[in-house]
Order: structure tokens, then C-alpha cells, then sequence
């Protein structure tokens, strides 16, 4: 009733013009300053480890003289992989020394990307995609069995420091809705069991299998395949008999 | 033929102001002088100006002397004239201190036209 | 390191550029005009040569299409989209800053899709820009302002305020020279871009991405650099502002008046913005030949030591000996009894780094007829083999303009970037656009650029000279088709300063020799103050110390604030005169102060570094009692008895160019010569070199206080102490 007032009144003033069309900005959760933090400053000393150090020449070497800066992207991810996903700014400043680049130039990057994250995370990043067909199945309850199986909020890390949990875009994986991603692995067709499954082993450091829990290998239809059920047909199927050899 | 012109034109008789000739206009002035001689006492007293007697007299007799060379009697009378009204109006008080001090400039200094005057007045 | 094809450097194809680049152009540079295309712009046919965008095709037949990010002097971005036009046949409207014209493209700046196009933009701009114009120190010379009178919607459809409001950015702390307000920032990125490319410091950048995008350096860092103030006059809208400026005046009620900068020796032009005889801000004045159109930090900054440490009043020494305020009367009688009871070769006049010629035009001529030879300047320059007799041994004989085109730059002792920063800054365009390199004698130091240091030995100018060096320098200065080199003046103070001068004369003749193109000039001096190319062309000595040695009896200190003149070096009963406009080192050891006019206060000459005249123009009148300098030396001439002959402005200039016709040649520079015959002379100069070359501002915290004006400047004094605290900073 009220509502439906509000709408006339408006209707009022708006008569003049059509307003423009917005969508609510929603401000993305990390910063894009750096702020100095006792685990993120610039005199945390970095240095790549032996392994790395192979890798990143490794890396260099894919790119030619003059060019080297395309490199930025794999050593920042090298970077972020060595210090526990996520990306302190001393590894930053080590990758602009590696590549010869002002510190700027990969702040930019490092920023740009959201798989760079640049606040301590703890050791199991749990993503949970809630985007329309994840959230069409279900995917609100996964991320609320995980909240309260890791007692987390989204974008915050656990008390206990092993977990974060935040809340992504779709991961491509819409057809094995809901799914969520923990570090390098996808966990899909989830129930709010297998999550809380997931969670527990993950608390025990044990690594559950990853991929889907419907007992699909992929992303094959659920009730067995529709298509694709016999042997293909050679060469020649179906041709016009006049068009035969 | 022109100088013929010119001396009717210097001969050409002008409406008198009022005097008729130059020892009328002479009588005149000196009576001007006179009345206003004989009230410098009273300005003095009137009006608490800074001025003693003294240079007021000084004062009238430069303004006598500057239109000393003035012949043309037409002109001897309009400043007579005007003269008694001056002395009417400080009779009467129409005027105040300040129009009788003007007689003397107190703010007005000269400005300076050399280099160096200048320089120091700031005057570009 | 940045360096870009030609192709992209757009500024230097702009239609601006392109005049005073065409007038230059060398014998062997001549080269194949492509075939122009022609393309119509509302209609209008123009030729244009094929990779002109649209945006400068437009401006060559008078259509000013708006934009936000392009600037003729930067790369092109193409990311405020502000540009879009018509293009017939095309789909989509296209962004004419980037875009190239095509042969026959038919271009619609005023139709109604461009308009709408540009309406359109103009509405995104502002859905994020905050409503803040009345607080904005940008108003009323704001781009986004103008632009959205001109080509916005009459009426907002924004009504989104109650519910996700409008973007808002955290301001950034870049230094007490540049205010920021992020909020406002409409991501044209030429901060960035003149950052990267002009300034050559990478410390601006995009951070984030969509609307959490920022422009920011990220960390909290300290712009540094010498010429961050014209970020300041390119932000389009009032993100970046001036700090010391802000909240200071409306542009509407300013008065600008042109004029000359004086803090550094090449004279950038200036534009003077003033109220109530009080100077608010200095801005630059486009001068293609000197400035550009950017502006170095201190001039632009340092006008706020023009209300400070002032003399505003005449001060004689009293019984106590402190300086008492007196009339000009008894200080110029006080003076002219000193003077005149001087035996002539007694009297000593030094004139300082902020001079100007008339007053040194008048100074001299008074020193000369009260019998006196000795008039000097703190500055100095070896008067050993053709000494200041030749115009060319001390003057940047290349021209500012033309190092741009030089394909090889050596550098000897000196750092251009603080001497001289917009000259550095033309030598960074050249090294970025035009494939020049650089090399350097003389103490490492950072100058934006990568550059060959070829060491801080001055032996290595002889053997480059006598051409038994073996350094890469030598080979690459061989090869160079358009060499330069550059030697600062400061060099020539030591005992070996004749012989390296001598040789450096030794090497340009050298290179000069081989060079195909015989008009382009090699040597050049690089003076360190606006008052010695000047001082020299009076015919001042340089260099105080032999005069110091006779033991003057009255010293007359022309603005001489650099502490060449100490007290101790004087005899005890030496009475000083110091005139000028500032309380510094010269004031605090005279027995009498003649207070002058700084160079916004009078109508003045100067010369640059390059030998061009420029002249001052009177912004705001002398503060207190205070001067024209060259109307205080002729008014104590008149008080000593030895009138000179000039009352006025124009007579002192009459006088100047009877000594030079150049001092009164405005704007206007002539060609150098006879360098062979410079060299000549110093042959007999050429000793065994043995010192090092080093120079006085090494880091950008010697940058900002060099002269009296900028010692008094508060503003300069923060920028130090944002500087040393930046160094300590780990970003």
C-alpha cells in the first residue's frame, strides 16, 4: 500500500525525463591502497625460493629481449603461490627489480586482477560461486554451511586462521551448480553435506577429492547421456545414394 | 583698410561693469582692500583660525598683488565683486573654518617634477 | 625504460609543433613529404598528412573537438571518449584523438549523433563527479566545467543520491606541492602519462579496475619530482590542485601579467596571477622556444617567498652597529658619502644571481665614472684566452629548442635536471622519441634517463678533446650526425676551470668539423643563474676573487645573496652596500640596504642562458619603500655628484643597447660564432687536468632553495622536508 504510493509520487517527478538506469555500486572488498600492516610491508624481506628462482628464469625465458615485462603476470602468480596465496607488496617490489619496471607498473597489475590477493588469507582460500545458476541451486546454503562450519564471514578470514571465504563471480563451472573453489580445486554438485564434509577435511588438512559429488566424471548429463550413445558413424552416413562412390 | 579695422576695434567703446574709469575702478579696490583689512581682526577671532593677524594681512596683500597687473576694468570690478562677496560670506559666517584655512592650502605640498624628488616620494 | 616510435609521440606531429619544427629543419634532414590525404571535416576539405588524427585534422581548419585526455604534448589514451564524432560510413561514433584519418573520411563534428554521443559521455563523467564546484579550486578555469556548459544535457537524470550515491576515492598525499581530491578525478590519466613520459618518474598509475578504479601511486609516496607542478595544469578537472594555492582566489580575480621566471637560468615565460598588489600563483606561458608549456617546481612555487624575509624599508647601521630603518634620504646620503670618499680602486661592486640588466647597465656606469674598474659578478667564468669577449664561449650557443633535435648529448659537470629542468625535460623527449642518447662527465646523478657515465674525472673531457680516449663516448660521440655538448658553468670556478673550458672548446670544434650541417653549434655553457649571460654582455667580470684581494674599501652588493662575499674576506673597516629584496646572506653583513624590486615588482631585462632578452613586466608595485633597482643607482648618483643620463625606462634601454643591441632585442636570439676562433685563443690554455667534476644539486632536496627568493619561500622549505622524508621512507 505504502509502497505503491511511494511509486506514484514518484511517478510525479519523474514524468520530465526517463531516469538513467543504474545498478547499485557495490564496492569490491579489498582495498586498492596499500596500507602498511605488520605481515604486508615493504620490509618483510622476499626472495624467490631455490625452486622458484629455476622457475622464474623458466619464465623469462619465454619472453624476448624488450619484452620481458609480459612476464609480470606468471612471476606474480609464482610470487603469490610462495607466500601462501597471497601476494605481499615486498613481492611485488621483487618482481619490478626482477623485470626492471617502476613499482608502479605492477602495482597496476597486481591491483587490476582479483586473483591477486593482496591481503594475508589463511591457507585454504574457499571461493563460493553465487552467481545466477549457482544460486539457483542452492548456492546460498552451501555458503552458509561453510560460513558456519569455518565461522567466517565472507571476505574475513577464520578465527583459527586456516580458512577465507569470499563470495565470486561465476567460475565457469554453471553446469555442475553449486560449486564452490578451494585454492587450485573445483568442488561441484555440492550438497550442504558434502560442504561441511569438504570443511571437516579440510580442517584436518586432509585434501578431499575434488570435482563432482553427484557421482558424474564431468559434466556429462546426470541421468546418463542423451547423445553421443553408439559408435559414430563412419564416413558417408546418410549421403544421397547418386552421391555414393 | 585692416588697420582701420583695428583701430576702431581698440577704440570700440565696452559697457562699463561699474566704473567708469580706471581711478573709479583704483577706488574700488582699495576700498575692497580696506573693508577686508579692517575685518581681519574679527576672521581672526571668528572663525579660531591658527593664523595670526598678521598673515592674514600677508595673505590678503598676495592676493592683491597677484592680480596686480590686471588693467582691464571690467575685470577690476567683477574681482572687486567678488571679493565683497567672499567678505559677505565670512561676515555672515556662511563660511566655515576649513573654507578660511584654504586660503593657505595646508594639505596641498608641490609635487616634485626632478628625478630624485620623485625617488624619494615614490612617484614613478 | 619508456621509448616510443615517433609515430606514437603525437606531440611532436601536432600542427603546434610542427611550425617551429618545419622552420628548423636541417640540410640532411630534408626527407620525402608523403602524399597528403584529403578528408572533409563538417564539409570543409583539408590535407593532411596520412596518420593525423582526426582530432588535429579538425584543429588545422578551426574545429576544436572537446576532449579530456588528449594532450598534444603526451601519448594519446583515447580513454575519456569525450572526442567521439561522426564519421560517415561508420557504424559507431569514433574517438578522434586517436583515430587516423583516411583518405576521403568524412567527419561530422556537429551532428546530432556526435552530439548526442558527447552528451552521453559527458553524463557518465559526471554520474561520478561530485557536485563540489563551488568548493573546487578548479572552477572557472575547470575543463569538465566548460565542457559540460557547452556540450552536457540541460538537466540531470541523476537521481540515484539517496540510494549508491556517487563514487567516492580517498585522497592521496603526493607531496605539499599537489592537493589532491580523488573524488573528482575523471580517469583521463594524463597525470600518468606526463608522469611517465615528461617527468620520468613512474610513480602515477591506475589501481584497481571498473568503478573501483583509482588513479593513485598505490603506496603513500611523494611525487618526486622537479616538475610535478604541471600535473596541477593538466588535470582537467580539480583532482590535483595546487596546495599552497588552495582556497586562495576565483581565476576570474586574478590579474595576469606576463612575464619571466628568474629562478633558473632559461628564463621560462611566465604569466603572473595577481590581486590586491599580491602575487597569488605563477602559471607558464607557452614559449616554444624556451618552456613549452610546463614549468619547473621552484619558479612556479616559490612566489611565496616574494611576501617573505622582505626589505621593505632603507637600513643604516646605527652606533650599535645593528641595521636601523631610516628614510631613503639619509640612505642614499649615507651611501653617496661612502662612494664618494672611496678611492676608485677601492670600490668593488658585485652583482648577485637575480640582477637585472638595467640595474647592472646603471650600476656599472656608475661604478665607471666614479673612476672604478671593478664590477663583478658572483658567478665565475675563466677570463683566460677569449674570456667573455666572445658571445659564444658562454652561452647554450644549441638552443634550447634545438637539443631536441641533437642525436647525441654529452653532459660535463653538470646535473641538468636541477640546473636547468626544462631543458633536462627536452632532452628526455629527444631520448625517448628520437632514439638520442646521453652521456655524462661528472658525478653520477639521476636524470630521469638512462645515460652513458663516462666518469668524474675532468681528464676525460681532455682525452675525449685530444681524442685519446677509448671510451664508448668517444665512439659514439664520432658517429654522432648532430652532436651537443653541454658544460656546466659551474666547473669553471677551480684553477682548471680555463683549461677545461679550453678543451671542452677543443672538442665541440672538433665534432663541429666533421659535421655535415654547418649551421647546427656543439658548444654550449650552461650558466647557473638568470643575471651572468647579462652581467657578461655588460661587461662584469665573473668571479669576485681577484677583486676581494685588493682589499675594497665600500662594496657595492648588488642582490649578491650566495655568500661569494663573506665579511672575513673583507677588510674590517670595508664599508658593504646591499641592494636588493631580500634579507639574506647579502643584507646580514651591510652597513646600509637599499631595498629593490623582485622580478614580479618592475619592468626588467634578463637574459636566459641561450643569449635570448626577455623582459618582466611590473606584476604588483615594490612592497613598502622599496625601489626599481636600476632608480635607486640613479638616484644616488645624482646624491655623489656624477649624474648618469637616463631619467627613465626607455633611456636606461637606450643606454643597454648601445652596449648590446641584444640586451633590448626581445625574445629574440641570434646565431654564435666564432667558436674557432675561441678555441684559438685557449690554446695555450691546455694544461694536464686533474680534478674531479662535481656538482652542486645532486639530489632533488638541493633543488628547491638556491636563491634568495626560494630561501624564503615556506612552501620550498616543506617541499625539503617532504623530500628527506620521502628518502626515509621504503617506497
Amino acid at each position: 500500500m505504502l509502497s505503491s504510493l511511494r511509486t506514484g509520487v514518484q511517478g510525479l517527478w519523474r514524468i520530465s525525463s526517463r531516469s538513467i538506469q543504474t545498478t547499485a555500486s557495490r564496492q569490491h572488498d579489498s582495498l586498492f591502497v596499500h596500507r602498511d600492516t605488520p605481515e604486508d610491508n615493504p620490509s618483510i624481506p622476499f626472495e624467490f625460493s631455490q625452486a622458484n628462482q629455476k622457475r622464474v628464469e623458466a619464465l623469462l625465458a619465454i619472453y624476448p629481449e624488450g619484452h620481458k615485462r609480459g612476464a609480470m603476470i606468471p612471476l606474480l602468480d609464482l610470487a603469490q603461490r610462495q607466500s601462501g596465496g597471497w601476494l605481499p607488496i615486498s613481492a611485488m617490489h621483487k618482481v619490478a627489480e626482477i623485470l626492471n619496471l617502476p613499482k608502479m607498473r605492477v602495482y597496476e597489475v597486481a591491483t587490476f586482477y582479483t586473483m591477486f590477493i593482496r591481503r594475508p588469507i589463511g591457507k585454504y582460500h574457499v571461493q563460493v560461486c553465487t552467481t545466477t545458476p549457482c544460486w539457483l541451486r542452492g548456492s546460498d546454503a552451501i555458503l552458509n554451511a561453510i560460513k558456519q562450519e569455518t565461522n567466517c564471514e565472507v571476505g574475513g578470514n577464520s578465527p583459527c586462521g586456516k580458512f577465507s571465504v569470499s563470495e565470486v563471480e561465476c567460475l565457469g563451472a554453471c553446469v555442475n551448480a553449486p560449486m564452490i573453489q578451494v585454492n587450485d580445486d573445483y568442488y561441484e554438485d555440492l550438497s550442504v553435506e558434502d560442504t561441511k564434509e569438504i570443511i571437516s577435511k579440510l580442517k584436518k588438512d586432509e585434501k578431499p577429492k575434488p570435482g563432482p559429488r553427484s557421482g558424474r566424471f564431468a559434466s556429462e548429463p546426470l541421468g546418463g547421456l542423451t547423445s553421443l550413445t553408439e559408435e559414430p558413424t563412419g564416413p558417408g552416413f546418410g549421403v544421397q545414394d547418386a552421391l555414393k562412390a | 583698410m585692416a588697420a582701420r579695422e583695428t583701430v576702431k576695434s581698440a577704440c570700440k567703446n565696452v559697457r562699463p561693469l561699474v566704473s567708469a574709469d580706471f581711478c573709479e575702478a583704483r577706488r574700488r579696490a582699495l576700498g575692497l582692500y580696506r573693508a577686508i583689512y579692517r575685518y581681519i581682526p574679527y576672521i581672526v577671532k571668528h572663525f579660531d583660525i591658527p593664523k595670526s593677524e598678521e598673515d592674514c594681512r600677508w595673505k590678503l596683500r598676495e592676493y592683491f598683488y597677484r592680480n596686480a597687473c590686471v588693467t582691464d576694468i571690467r575685470v577690476i570690478d567683477m574681482l572687486v565683486i567678488k571679493g565683497y562677496m567672499e567678505l559677505k560670506e565670512m561676515k555672515h559666517m556662511w563660511q566655515q573654518k576649513g573654507h578660511v584655512m584654504a586660503h593657505w592650502n595646508p594639505t596641498l605640498e608641490p609635487k616634485p617634477y626632478d628625478f630624485i624628488g620623485k625617488f624619494l616620494e615614490g612617484i614613478d | 625504460m619508456l621509448r616510443q616510435p615517433l609515430s606514437r609521440a603525437l606531440a611532436l606531429t601536432s600542427p603546434v609543433r610542427a611550425a617551429p619544427l618545419t622552420a628548423r629543419r636541417f640540410a640532411d634532414q630534408v626527407q620525402a613529404q608523403p602524399e597528403k590525404v584529403e578528408v572533409f571535416i563538417d564539409d570543409q576539405p583539408v590535407h593532411v598528412v596520412p596518420g593525423t588524427t582526426v582530432l588535429q585534422a579538425a584543429a588545422q581548419v578551426g574545429v576544436e573537438i572537446p576532449r579530456f585526455c588528449y594532450h598534444e604534448r603526451l601519448a594519446v589514451a583515447g580513454n575519456c571518449r569525450m572526442c567521439l564524432v561522426e564519421v560517415e560510413k561508420s557504424p559507431k561514433p569514433v574517438a578522434a584523438c586517436a583515430m587516423p584519418v583516411m583518405k576521403g573520411m568524412r567527419v561530422k563534428t556537429n551532428s546530432d549523433l556526435t552530439r548526442k554521443a558527447r552528451e552521453g559521455v559527458m553524463e557518465f563523467l559526471l554520474v561520478n563527479h561530485p557536485l563540489d564546484c563551488p568548493i573546487c579550486d578548479q572552477g572557472g578555469e575547470c575543463d569538465l566545467q566548460d565542457q559540460s556548459m557547452a556540450f552536457g544535457s540541460d538537466k540531470s537524470r541523476f537521481t540515484d543520491i539517496h540510494f549508491s550515491g556517487k563514487r567516492a576515492v580517498e585522497d592521496k598525499d603526493v607531496g605539499p606541492l599537489i592537493k589532491t581530491i580523488m573524488t573528482r578525478c575523471i580517469h583521463c590519466t594524463r597525470c600518468i602519462r606526463f608522469a611517465s613520459e615528461v617527468a620520468g618518474v613512474d610513480d602515477f598509475g591506475t589501481t584497481g579496475r571498473g568503478t573501483d578504479m583509482q588513479v593513485g601511486t598505490y603506496v603513500e609516496k611523494m611525487f618526486l619530482s622537479e616538475l610535478s607542478g604541471n600535473i596541477i595544469d593538466l588535470c582537467p578537472v580539480g583532482a590535483l590542485t595546487s596546495k599552497p594555492y588552495s582556497f586562495a582566489a576565483r581565476p576570474w580575480e586574478t590579474r595576469r601579467v606576463d612575464s619571466v621566471d628568474v629562478l633558473d637560468p632559461l628564463g621560462s615565460n611566465i604569466v603572473v596571477a595577481t590581486r590586491t598588489n599580491e602575487v597569488l600563483r605563477i602559471l607558464p606561458r607557452t614559449n616554444e622556444e624556451i618552456n613549452e608549456e610546463w614549468l619547473a617546481d621552484k619558479s612556479r612555487f616559490a612566489c611565496d617567498g616574494l611576501k617573505r624575509q622582505r626589505l621593505v624599508s632603507p637600513m643604516l647601521v646605527d652606533s650599535r652597529g645593528n641595521l636601523t630603518p631610516v628614510d631613503w634620504e639619509d640612505a642614499i646620503v649615507a651611501t653617496a658619502r661612502a662612494l664618494r670618499d672611496c678611492p676608485p680602486d677601492k670600490l668593488l661592486a658585485v652583482a648577485g644571481d637575480l640582477a637585472d640588466a638595467e640595474s647592472l647597465v646603471a650600476l656599472k656606469d656608475l661604478v665607471n665614472k666614479l673612476g672604478s674598474e671593478n664590477t663583478c659578478t658572483e658567478q665565475y667564468f675563466p677570463l683566460e684566452g677569449a674570456g667573455i669577449d666572445l658571445r659564444s664561449s658562454y652561452l647554450l650557443n644549441t638552443k634550447i629548442a634545438n637539443v631536441e633535435d641533437a642525436d647525441f648529448v654529452l653532459l660535463i659537470g653538470t646535473n641538468v635536471r636541477f640546473e636547468a629542468p626544462l631543458l633536462n625535460a627536452r632532452i628526455r623527449k629527444s631520448f625517448i622519441h628520437k632514439e638520442t642518447d646521453v652521456a655524462l662527465v661528472g658525478p653520477k646523478v639521476d636524470l630521469t634517463y638512462e645515460y652513458m657515465h663516462a666518469g668524474d674525472s675532468a681528464s676525460i673531457v681532455k682525452d675525449l678533446a685530444t681524442g685519446t680516449s677509448s671510451h664508448a663516448v668517444a665512439r659514439r660521440l664520432e658517429q654522432a650526425k648532430r652532436p651537443v655538448v653541454i658544460l656546466g658553468a659551474e666547473q669553471l670556478r677551480g684553477p682548471e676551470g680555463a683549461a677545461l673550458l679550453a678543451y671542452t672548446q677543443q672538442l665541440a670544434l672538433k665534432l663541429h668539423d666533421k659535421l655535415a650541417d654547418k649551421s647546427w653549434k656543439v658548444l654550449n655553457v650552461l650558466q647557473r643563474t638568470a643575471s651572468q649571460v647579462a652581467a657578461l654582455d655588460i661587461g662584469y667580470k665573473p668571479g669576485v676573487g681577484g677583486a676581494l684581494q685588493g682589499g675594497p674599501r665600500v662594496v657595492y652588493l648588488l642582490g649578491a645573496d650566495s655568500g661569494v662575499v663573506t665579511r672575513e674576506a673583507l677588510p674590517k673597516d670595508a664599508f658593504v652596500i646591499y641592494q636588493g629584496h631580500h634579507g639574506d646572506v647579502g643584507a646580514q653583513i651591510a652597513d646600509v640596504v637599499l631595498p629593490g624590486a623582485a622580478y614580479t615588482e618592475k619592468r626588467a631585462t634578463y637574459v636566459n642562458a641561450e643569449g635570448r632578452a626577455q623582459q618582466t613586466l611590473l606584476a604588483v608595485s615594490p612592497p613598502g619603500k622599496a625601489r626599481d633597482d636600476w632608480k635607486i643607482i640613479r638616484a644616488l648618483s645624482e646624491v655623489v655628484g656624477e649624474r648618469l643620463p637616463y631619467d627613465n625606462l626607455d633611456e636606461v634601454r637606450a643606454r643597454m643597447s648601445e652596449i648590446s643591441p641584444a640586451l633590448v632585442a626581445y625574445g629574440d636570439v641570434q646565431d654564435n660564432n666564432y667558436f674557432a676562433q675561441a678555441t684559438a685563443l685557449a690554446q695555450s690554455l691546455q694544461k694536464s687536468l686533474s680534478g674531479k667534476l662535481d656538482v652542486k644539486l645532486k639530489q632533488l632536496e638541493d633543488y628547491f632553495m638556491t636563491d634568495p627568493i626560494s630561501r624564503a619561500s615556506p612552501t620550498m622549505a616543506k617541499c625539503i622536508q617532504a623530500v628527506i622524508k620521502q628518502k626515509q621512507s621504503p617506497y
